[in-house]
């Protein structure tokens, strides 16, 4: 059918545009990152592992990138029950001042992160906390907490409240029409959710920066740092390990429980 | 094979008294609390944030002594009154918000029929293809990826040394307005496609089929199917988009050139390099302010989003 | 952590006078920490202090130079943080402010920088440092009581250039930066820094009216405002340089002198305008610990050692504070080392008191004429 072909065609022109848009960079650093020569070019001179020697050398790398680990798993087991709460609580009730109460959750987004950042080392600093790691946690998950709520209320148009009132008059009670029918319904956007919230306090920079010191600092901090003096391509060949394991958890994800849970729609 | 012989499972004696326990912690009687107790825990995790915004309001009332670079004791406007009247801020305030509603614009269109074809497709390799290289570049630090951009598209980039072989002569396409627009939109793509997945997901593809059936053509059954149904996810993943390139501080400063400040930068300048507190604090909240107000607009024109659709579904 | 093959080899090259240096540094510095012993009982050790350093080549030096022979001089480790030191400033005053112990031992920080922490009354006084007595007027501090700042070293805003682009010869002026050809292909500090001075120079005005008059300085960057130049920190200078985005720039030597490591060719002068000199110091927080504190002044008095000067500013290519230090080969006679008083008389210096007070105003009008 024509029609389709030429659906066909838009989408595709627009999928395609921007996948180039999103690994166009992320090509060139894989490529930059077995570069023989000292900075960074593409495509690179000469083939060398020499980046990923120097890099296998540095035990800091290594501890910063497990407290980066510890920091993301803080942030998201804080953001899952949070943020599903949270985001069934506005997309199924009607709730009073709720744009005046979505309006307060967006505020990890309308404040420029150096003020939250500011703004959280004086709040952690009078309690005593800095310097650990669950702070740093908290504070990811803070700032990215409004996607782990809209990834949840915008999963929520899967909620039939027909379907709950019939397990209500099936004589469902409360908690089990919660755990059967409601948390069934948002899970793709909790596990979306989850995922972002995840991957972005492994790699958040900016707040974390103000909130760790030198004994606990995170690899995002570490990479943005030595960045500020020069770009070499040992930076390169640690995104492109930071690359790998995404990739092999990833895959381990998907002979878990497989990504197309993700999106399918039932 | 045990199991079966008892005619009332373990799991549901289990369910039987997590059942009664919440009745008696929450009885039915307290039931319209329910909502507002299942969002305190978020109210609370924001209010951190609030905490330290009170502390930034204390600073936006003193002004810095630069002859013991402390604040004053005593409090005063004159932050505040800088702030709205020197045409710098302005300059700065007037880039950033058109810039963030421009970045909004050109994500939208761009992660609208990525997400449409990722949730549609019947190839589970292509949705897993698609999800992956959503999730890749975050795993390149945004400033390391700037400068994957700096070859592409540097005066010695790719891009110039292909248009070199075709005669013409090298251009700058960095470091102006557009080369941060279009940063800041390669950034937020996988954000907005995330957030517009989960609410395409919830389209029932057989209403498509429907109407298609009925005579639509595609162009049709898009806009008057699938985008209103999509409706609170677009305007849910469009805050997402506003907000983050409204405060973004990074893509401007490495894209930029060091001329295309946004807010963010003007803040970052008064806290990191004048130490200025009270200015980079008031800067903050004026843009806390704007930020709110342009989310309330958003909610008052196409309503709140993902939240509203239990009233406003048809 | 970035080694690469210049590096390596000056690394060797480091090593190895490290090797000869740490008889001397060990007998040296035992004599200095001998003194204080024979006064008071040692202070315990900690099992590290921890060093605030900028990234890169930077780091590499001062490992080199200080921290490495410190290490084994005390058996005390030193760790090195990364953070800018714009960054490290809050957190610093922060800590000061909420009576906290503050998150490092030592701040490497620009003079600027630091004289703002010591106007403000975080930073120790350092006046009792035996190795003090042996530097020269550099290291104190102008405008400041006692030594709440050592200075370590010096460096020169130089006007950095790409010789292919000046096929008539190297620059004379500030003002060849206004040529056409140019236009697009010059670079300053974003905030100006390093460039205020010379310009109000270039612009017709006089350095004792800075503070008071610096319109010929704002006049002259509104011409410059006209070619359009790209505004950065310190390593986009070496990456623009090496990417071939800019032919000129005001910056630091140590940034163009990177980019030469990595093979491009370029040189740099000091106009006849003069150019801009600074210093960077070392200043320990308030709140250490006693024992810590008193490691912290060993590790800056170590160094002030000439032995410790020596590796250190051989990779930086900087002039330091002690006297009969060696310049390193590639820059004897350079105008980014100065040494002589008569390399001095075309630098321009201003007290950091005057800038720290002016900094932001200029800082403010710089932006609002280059963001409009």
């Amino acid at each position: 059918m024509t029609g389709s072909r030429s659906k066909s065609i838009v989408i595709w022109a627009f999928v395609i545009t921007a996948l180039v848009m999103l690994s166009a960079p992320t090509v060139v650093v894989l490529g930059a990152s077995f570069t023989a020569g000292n900075i960074i070019t593409f495509p690179p001179e000469g083939l060398s592992l020499k980046w990923y020697g120097a890099i296998a050398q540095a035990s800091d790398l290594r501890q910063a990138f497990v407290r980066s680990l510890i920091v993301a798993t803080i942030c998201t087991l804080i953001a899952i029950p949070v943020g599903t709460l949270a985001g069934i609580a506005l997309s199924k009730y009607r709730v009073r001042f709720a744009r005046t109460i979505q309006i307060y959750l967006l505020l990890p987004f309308t404040i420029p992160l150096i003020g939250s950042g500011i703004g959280m080392m004086l709040v952690f600093g009078e309690m005593g906390a800095l310097g650990k790691l669950w702070p740093v946690g908290i504070a990811t998950c803070v700032i990215n907490l409004p996607f782990m709520i809209w990834a949840v209320t915008a999963s929520a148009s899967n909620l039939s409240p027909d379907l709950e009132l019939a397990a209500a008059n099936c004589g469902a009670p409360p908690l089990q029409r919660f755990l059967y029918i409601t948390l069934p319904a948002v899970l793709p956007g909790i596990i979306t959710g989850s995922l972002l919230m995840f991957i972005l306090a492994l790699n958040e920079f900016l707040v974390s920066l103000l909130l760790v010191d030198a004994r606990s600092v995170t690899l995002p901090v570490q990479i943005y740092n030595s960045i500020r003096s020069i770009i070499t391509p040992d930076l390169a060949a640690i995104s492109v390990v930071f690359i790998a394991c995404a990739g092999v958890a990833i895959a381990l994800l998907d002979r878990l429980v497989g990504l197309d849970i993700f999106l399918k729609s039932k | 094979m045990r199991h079966s012989r008892a005619a009332y499972p373990l799991t549901w004696r289990v369910m039987d008294v997590l059942e009664r326990l919440a009745a008696a912690v929450w009885p039915s009687s307290f039931q319209r609390g329910l909502p507002y107790l299942m969002l305190l825990p978020a109210v609370v995790l924001v209010g951190l944030l609030v905490l330290g915004l009170i502390q930034i309001g204390d600073s936006s009332l003193r002004t810095l002594d630069t002859s013991t670079f402390m604040m004053s004791e005593n409090y005063t406007l004159a932050n505040y009154q800088r702030a709205l009247s020197e045409k710098f801020f302005a300059t700065v305030a007037g880039r950033s918000l058109v810039g963030a509603v421009i970045v909004t614009v050109v994500t939208l269109i761009f992660a609208f029929p990525y997400a449409y074809l990722m949730v549609r497709t019947p190839s589970s390799a292509l949705r897993k293809f698609l999800l992956v290289a959503l999730f890749l570049p975050f795993f390149i630090g945004q400033v390391v990826r700037a400068y994957g951009w700096l070859i592409i598209l540097g005066n010695q980039g790719m891009v110039n040394e292909a248009l070199g072989l075709v005669g013409v002569p090298p251009m700058r396409l960095l470091y102006n307005y557009p080369a941060v627009l279009f940063g800041l939109v390669q950034y937020m793509l996988p954000f907005a496609v995330l957030m517009l997945a989960p609410a395409l997901t919830a389209i029932p593809a057989e209403l498509e089929s429907a109407a298609s059936s009925l005579g639509a053509g595609w162009v049709r059954t898009f806009r008057h199917v699938v985008l209103p149904l999509a409706r609170p996810g677009l305007v849910g993943a469009g805050l997402v988009v506003v907000t983050l390139s409204l405060t973004d501080f990074a893509i401007p400063a490495i894209l930029g050139g060091g001329s295309q400040d946004f807010i963010a930068n003007a803040i970052y300048d008064q806290f990191f390099r004048t130490s200025d507190q009270g200015l980079g604090a008031t800067l903050s909240l004026l843009l806390v302010a704007v930020g709110s107000i342009l989310v309330g607009v958003v909610f008052m024109l196409f309503g709140a989003g993902t939240l509203a659709m239990g009233d406003e579904r048809k | 952590m970035m080694p690469n093959d210049k590096i390596l080899s000056a690394q060797i090259r480091r090593r190895t006078l490290l090797g000869s240096m740490a008889a001397v540094g060990a007998s040296a510095g035992l004599s200095t920490l001998g003194v204080s012993k024979a006064f008071a009982q040692e202070p315990e050790k900690p099992s590290e202090i921890i060093v605030r350093a900028w990234g890169g080549s930077w780091v590499d030096s001062l490992k080199a130079g200080v921290s490495d022979s410190f290490t084994k001089m005390t058996g005390i480790a030193v760790r090195h943080d990364l953070t800018e030191d714009n960054e490290i400033q809050p957190k610093v005053w922060a800590a000061v402010a909420q009576g906290r112990v503050p998150p490092i031992h030592i701040n490497w920080d620009t003079t600027t920088n630091a004289t703002k922490s010591a106007l403000r009354g975080v930073t120790e006084d350092l006046s009792d440092l035996p190795n003090l007595k042996n530097t020269t007027d550099l290291a104190k501090p102008v405008g400041l009581d006692g030594y709440p700042i050592v200075n370590t070293y010096g460096y020169v805003y130089v006007l950095a250039y790409r010789p292919s682009a000046f096929p008539n010869g190297a620059p004379k002026s500030w003002k060849d930066l206004l040529d056409p050809k140019l236009k697009g292909r010059i670079a300053l500090y974003n905030d100006g820094i390093g460039f205020h001075f010379p310009a109000q120079v270039a612009g017709g005005g006089k350095l004792e009216d800075i503070p008071g008059n610096m319109q010929p300085a704002w006049d002259f960057i509104a011409k410059i405002k006209e070619q359009q130049p790209l505004l950065g920190e310190d390593p986009d200078f070496t990456t623009w340089f090496q990417k071939g985005e800019i032919d000129a720039a005001c910056t630091i030597s140590t940034n163009a002198r990177e980019a030469r490591k990595n093979g491009i060719e370029l040189a740099w002068v000091v106009p006849e305008e003069g150019a801009k000199f600074d210093t960077d110091g070392l200043w320990i927080p308030k709140g250490l610990p006693e024992n810590e504190l008193y490691w912290a002044k060993q590790y800056i008095n170590h160094a002030l050692t000439k032995e410790a000067q020596q590796v250190w500013l051989d990779g930086l290519g900087l002039p330091g504070v002690v006297p009969g230090l060696t310049p390193p080969a590639d820059l004897v006679g350079d105008p980014s080392y100065p040494t002589t008083e008569e390399d001095f008389k075309h630098l321009i210096r201003i007290s950091s008191k005057v800038q720290v007070e002016n900094e932001s105003q200029w800082f403010a009008k710089f932006k609002e004429i280059m963001q409009g």
